[in-house]
């Protein structure tokens, strides 16, 4: 152990130090600034800025600190009057071509270059000489260029190379001529392209839809959570006078590192998208008109009331996977309360028939910080880059740290790294490609599987591939099944998820889900399913699931959050069910065309950004946050409407003052008792193919709920271009 | 794909560099593939040329791209058939380098960096010692050296290019 | 005390400041007869606020928002966007003259010398919310006055 400790002296401060450290990094942790731009906490060291150069005793030059590795007895001074000549120095380099136009630089008041400019700049330059000026790259409709004001630090060349995994980003030519760019024209597409804004120092590489819109200084910043994904990203909303100018990541190791997806960068515009409900409508006589919310909330009473006097199965009620905890845990009381059990949060699910053993949360099982450490992982049918980025980033992160990660999905989606095995498994015979896995996987650890299952699985083909993807759970000691999303809107969706726990409990590997949606965890845990209540109670009487619900039209449907023309497994017939029914009660955000024609009433609802709330993750993580934006014309956060609602049913204690005693109490309804995460399930199961052909399993990453659909910048996208295109091909 | 840009000769010569690398740093061949590519399509390399390569050596085109733009010897635009390149290193420069260049750039009525409008000549835009000090000043043309150079003796050797 | 009772009777104090008076009936009168007269003012007066243009007739406000940043009474509410040139261009550009407090930051701010105060002192308002100079009042000002306020620029330069 004491092998692998050096003693060094910083400003004459005794220090400790691993072996093979960087100096910076010795200085990070005792909170001695060195001043840097190249160098990037989670980039390889590049060591081509020379800010950080340090004096060190007997050595004849300065040293760069990000990449002089410590060595016992080393005596380094970061502020002698070396150093800092040094420093001083290395700016005044740097500021010879850049350009003098922080006023209106976006990065201005949060620029790197700026700060230390302040420190180790001089007032007045030396250099007499020609400026030089770089022609501005386009990089697509996410990120805004103005070269010139690059300094070739290249942590965006490597955040390509050594994150994403794919190199868009290059520095073309040489000496005083190099320019960071991608010499062909052409935009960065990969879904976590976003965050070289952030590592940008310098106002070289920006915000594009939020260019010009704000200064750094003015906007306050608050704590967010990612509303697209289950990983539940931690993220910073930053206003300006209520309204929300741009999102930016929030450092937390323990899901997202300090990157954030594109969507949950960019899906803030969707927010002020023309479209938005402004006050509260109502259908009178075909006729559409504005209502008051007094008069709304009554007109929402009565038509519960009067639609579901007689019985509680005519009410219907779809929430989104996206609401926020305290929404739903309020929906899933007003419909008890009513009695009513039809309500359902897995909108775009296809198959119910095992919903029974459905696990009490569909989490992942594990910390998602750990999936670095995982070294056998197979993703089964998820298309994981675009279903939860931070989530490939992770396995991406294990990949090349020797995992082997196999694949059983319908298409060979790209990863950047090199696969363990691929078993090609179409939508049509999903089932019995995960199943010739298990069954290579029974053989390889000769283990029995139940009885149920070997009979089907005595049928089944085992090629090399299968054999392959079952070694890499069964051989590796720390094993994950993510099942994502495709395999979960499937129409075999019970059989697939059967083989995939057998599968998982032949091999010792754990199961992983990867709901749909930034709270179905909160939506598992607040009771939104219509066969449990809070925490997974399973109900005596049992209610009609989300497509059961459409298939045999209720009276009355309460639509919380969703879009029926988008939101949907089956879209077509939520059109027919709604059209049916007597009333509609829609509680959104927007206004469509197909909400007017198929609701009766419209309550406008505020968005992720304007509600305080809680999602809780895949790794049961509880994030609560609070309003970050002012609400848009009279819309209003989801609990208070429904608290009000409440009262009006009489619904006894409902008189929650603000959202963090709706989750509470929902808390002390759950107690401490333990949720089960694993799946119990035991029926039959059957391989046959579905028609499956004109199914869309794979819902486009900037299409997966309505305020993404509504990003402009994100529509404009290679990505959105490329599944528009491929969805009008299907 | 895109490797169909590449002759058969040339896939030769960027294996025989990528056998000299060890595995996994193919990367290195990039310099020997785009000296192969450009002789074979008269002194310079287009896009369509690097990407191929990238792709034959499945790379990410942008790091054909950024050896291709870095090094002085690779053209990534048109330039003339006869490549001549003045030396004006020091010693080059202190035996009268610059009177010859100033020379070619009136005998030819262009300047360095430039090729001639028939698509003859062209002019290497800086070239860096080419270690010929002995016989300053020095020319190379389609890599062949012309030392103790004079105005005349210029006209002689480029006179005789077809 | 004996010294005090006289004065006050032979009202000695009274004389002294009458004479004053009388003195001052035949010096040089220094009065300054506001309107029709005006003081002599300094080319750094703090007046009314304009917005300036460049001769080509361009906006010099870059909506770099350092006048909203500095100001201490907060009188100042500027929005950004990008221009249909692509510039950096102000959407809004408020003052509210009531808050302002003529303490000339916004013009020493400034990185373009686009806001400025004028020697203009003289004037008032009759209705609710003409207080608040917008983007479209502030360049009026600065196109009527564009002479004067190059001047007063010329004039106090040789001394920054």
């Amino acid at each position: 152990m004491s092998d692998d400790i050096v003693n060094i002296e910083i400003n004459g401060q005794p220090v400790t130090a691993k072996k093979g450290q960087m100096l910076i990094e010795v200085t990070d942790r005792h909170e001695t600034y060195v001043p840097r731009f190249c160098y990037h906490e989670k980039l390889s060291i590049a060591a081509n800025c020379r800010m950080c150069l340090v004096e060190v005793e007997k050595a004849p030059k300065p040293l760069p600190a990000c990449a002089t590795p410590v060595m016992d007895g080393m005596k380094v001074f970061t502020r002698s009057a070396a150093a800092i000549s040094a420093q001083k120095a290395t700016m005044e380099f740097l500021l010879i071509n850049h350009p003098l136009d922080c006023p209106i630089c976006d990065q201005g008041g949060e620029c790197e270059l700026q700060d230390l400019a302040m420190g180790f700049g001089r007032d007045v330059s030396r250099y007499n000489d020609r400026k030089r000026v770089v022609k501005d790259k386009n990089l697509g409709p996410l990120v805004s260029t103005d070269m010139t004001r690059c300094i070739h630090c290249t942590r965006c060349v490597r955040f390509g190379q050594e994150i994403t995994g794919i190199q868009e980003l290059g520095t073309v030519g040489r000496s005083d001529q190099v320019e960071i760019g991608t010499y062909i024209e052409r935009s960065v597409d990969h879904e976590l392209s976003g965050n070289i804004i952030d590592l940008c120092p310098v106002g070289a590489l920006n915000n594009k839809p939020y260019r010009f819109g704000a200064r750094a200084w003015e906007m306050v910043a608050k704590p967010m959570v990612s509303p697209h994904d289950c990983a539940g990203s931690n993220l910073f909303g930053h206003v300006l006078r209520g309204k929300l100018k741009r999102v930016v990541p929030q450092d937390n190791e323990a899901i997202n590192e300090t990157w954030i997806s594109d969507r949950d960068r960019f899906s803030y515009e969707g927010v002020y998208s023309e479209d938005r409900l402004m006050a509260p409508l109502i259908k009178v006589d075909q006729e559409w008109r504005e209502a008051s919310w007094a008069e709304a909330i009554e007109a929402v009473r009565d038509s519960l009331r009067t639609g579901v006097s007689h019985e509680g199965d005519a009410l219907g009620v779809l929430v989104s996977p996206n609401a926020t905890l305290e929404e739903m845990y309020l929906l899933n009381r007003i419909a008890r309360h009513l009695g009513s059990q039809n309500l359902d949060h897995r909108l775009r699910r296809r198959d119910f028939s095992d919903q029974s053993s459905d696990p009490d949360v569909p989490s992942l099982g594990m910390p998602i910080a750990s999936i670095d450490s995982l070294n056998g992982v197979l993703v089964v049918g998820s298309n994981l880059r675009r279903e939860v980025p931070i989530i490939a980033h992770r396995l991406r992160k294990a990949a090349l740290a020797g995992a082997d990660v196999g694949f059983v999905n319908p298409e060979e989606y790209e990863y950047h790294f090199a696969s363990a095995a691929y078993v090609d498994a179409p939508l049509d015979r999903f089932a019995e490609k995960l199943a010739g896995v298990v069954a290579a996987a029974a053989e390889t650890t000769k283990t029995n599987v139940p009885g149920s299952i070997s009979k089907i699985l005595a049928d089944v083909k085992v090629d090399e591939t299968a054999r392959s993807a079952a070694r890499i759970l069964s051989e590796n000691d720390r094993s994950l099944i993510l099942f994502g999303q495709i395999a979960a809107r499937h129409p075999n969706f019970s059989a697939i998820r059967r083989l995939a726990a057998v599968l998982a409990e032949l091999t010792g590997a754990q199961l992983g889900f990867l709901p749909e949606g930034a709270n179905a965890v909160g939506a598992h845990l607040a009771g939104i399913l219509p066969h449990r209540g809070p925490g997974g109670v399973e109900l005596e009487e049992q209610g009609r699931d989300a497509l059961g619900m459409l298939a045999s039209p209720r009276s009355v449907y309460m639509l919380f959050g969703m879009e029926p023309d988008g939101d949907l497994a089956d879209c077509a017939l939520a059109e027919q069910a709604l059209k049916a029914a007597d009333k509609v009660i829609c509680f959104s955000p927007f206004v469509t065309q197909s909400l007017l024609d198929c609701s009766d009433i419209l309550i406008p609802l505020g968005t992720y950004a304007e509600t305080a709330g809680t999602f809780v993750n895949i790794e049961g993580a509880w994030q609560s946050f609070d309003a970050t934006a002012s609400l848009v014309g009279d819309a209003r956060e989801g609990w208070r409407i429904l608290r009000v609602l409440g009262n009006e049913l009489e619904l006894p204690e409902c008189d929650y003052q603000n959202a963090s005693e709706v989750s509470d109490a929902l808390a002390a309804e759950l107690g401490s008792g333990a949720i089960d995460s694993a799946l119990s399930s035991r029926a039959g199961i059957s391989l046959q193919s579905t028609d499956v052909a004109d199914l869309t399993l794979d819902v486009p990453m900037y299409a997966i709920d309505s305020v993404v659909r509504r990003g402009k910048a994100l529509q404009s996208t290679q990505i959105a271009a490329e599944t528009r295109e491929g969805g009008s091909e299907a | 794909m895109s490797i169909g840009w590449l002759s058969e000769h040339v896939r030769e010569e960027i294996d025989h560099w990528v056998a000299k690398f060890p595995d996994g740093r193919h990367r290195s061949a990039i310099i020997g593939a785009l000296q192969a590519v450009q002789h074979e399509n008269k002194g310079y390399l287009t896009p369509e040329l690097m990407d191929a390569v990238a792709a034959y050596l499945d790379l990410p085109k942008i790091q054909v791209y950024e050896v291709a733009t870095f090094y002085s010897m690779f053209e990534t635009e048109p330039v003339g058939r006869h490549c001549v390149s003045v030396c004006t290193n020091i010693s080059c420069m202190l035996r009268g380098s610059d009177e010859i260049v100033e020379h070619l750039e009136r005998k030819f009525g262009i300047k360095l960096g430039e090729s001639t409008p028939d698509g003859k000549i062209f002019l290497k835009r800086e070239e860096e010692c080419l270690a010929a000090c002995c016989g300053a000043p020095m020319m190379m043309v389609d890599h062949i050296y012309h030392e103790n150079l004079t105005p005349e003796k210029v006209d002689k050797v480029l006179d005789t290019l077809d | 005390m004996f010294k005090n009772l006289i004065k006050t009777f032979l009202l000695t104090e009274l004389g002294k400041g009458l004479s004053v008076t009388f003195r001052h009936l035949f010096v040089r009168k220094v009065t300054v007869q506001y309107p029709e007269e005006k003081a002599p003012q300094s080319p750094r007066f703090r007046g009314l606020h304009a917005l300036r243009r460049y001769p080509n007739g361009e906006e010099r406000c870059i909506a770099c928002k350092l006048c909203e940043a500095v100001c201490p009474a907060l009188a100042i509410t500027i929005e950004s966007d990008v221009a249909d040139d692509g510039t950096r261009r102000t959407s809004r550009y408020d003052i509210d003259l009531f808050k302002c407090i003529y303490c000339g930051f916004c013009e020493e701010a400034c990185p373009v010398d686009a806001i400025v105060e004028t020697r203009i002192h003289e004037y008032h308002m009759e209705s609710r919310g003409e207080n608040i100079m917008t983007k479209d009042k502030l360049l009026a000002v600065g196109d009527k006055y564009a002479d004067m306020i190059a001047a007063d620029k010329a004039a106090d330069a040789p001394y920054r």
